[in-house]
């Protein structure tokens, strides 16, 4: 039984490291995935709020609060990412700070 | 996102009411208009608003299904106001009748001052709706 446990043991070990490391690009490549697409999601935001105030500008848009609505969607997508990013690095801080 | 669906409500609101101060204002620039393009006197045009119906795509309909309702309004149709026309002694006019009677459009000014008062305010409450949905979302990001 001790010597099942040794082996036990000594068999954990060994799976756990390939077992962090075949998660750790999974998750990072979830996480990084899903950023990217936010980031994306909100670039295209930006860009139809611009391309509708140019519309607008130009004439080829009449309703003036479709064009603000979008606008407040693209401040609002960016106000999220925004609050992301600050949440994420503010985690990767304390890390940092902790005494080991 | 879930919170631009209110946004959306507001904005069809929006839209609609604008779409009655359009037509108050075509109604007040008629108001002695006594040639129509159809003939006749200008008729009073009003709008009919209904319900928007859901989009049949996948998260509206999903929505549907969970009994939420995210589809807002929309302009049903433009009726004519068939009451009428107004009738005014004017025998020098050219579209007198035989009588001396012109045929005026049967518009109310103080009835349309008061739908565009409405309208104003309308618009001026959707704002507030999508302000307060704006204002919701930023305190979530303040968490």
């Amino acid at each position: 039984m001790a010597i099942e446990g040794i082996g036990a043991a000594s068999a954990i070990t060994p799976p756990a490291i390939p077992g962090t490391q075949a998660a750790q690009p999974a998750a990072g490549s979830g996480f990084d995935m899903w950023l990217q697409a936010q980031l994306n999601t909100v670039n295209d935001q930006i860009m139809t709020g611009e391309s509708n105030v140019r519309k607008l500008a130009t004439g080829e848009e009449g309703n003036l609060h479709e064009v603000m609505i979008s606008l407040e969607k693209a401040k609002l997508s960016f106000e999220l990412i925004l609050a992301v990013r600050n949440k994420s690095l503010e985690a990767y801080q304390e890390m940092m700070r902790m005494q080991i | 996102m879930d919170y631009f669906s209110a946004m959306d409500i507001s904005a069809s609101g929006m839209t609609t009411q604008r779409f009655r101060l359009d037509t108050v204002a075509l109604n007040m620039a008629n108001a002695s208009t006594t040639r129509s393009i159809n003939g006749g006197p200008y008729r009073r045009q009003q709008v009919i608003l209904g319900e928007r119906a859901m989009q049949p795509t996948f998260n509206q309909m999903l929505a549907r299904e969970q009994g939420l309702r995210y589809a807002g309004v929309e302009v049903v149709q433009i009726q004519e106001d068939d009451s009428p026309p107004r009738l005014v002694l004017e025998p020098g006019h050219p579209d007198a009748d035989a009588r001396g009677f012109v045929r005026y459009p049967n518009i109310n000014p103080v009835g349309e001052m008061v739908i565009l008062l409405e309208a104003v305010r309308l618009y001026e409450a959707n704002v507030r709706a999508l302000n307060a949905g704006k204002e919701m979302a930023l305190r979530a990001l303040q968490i």
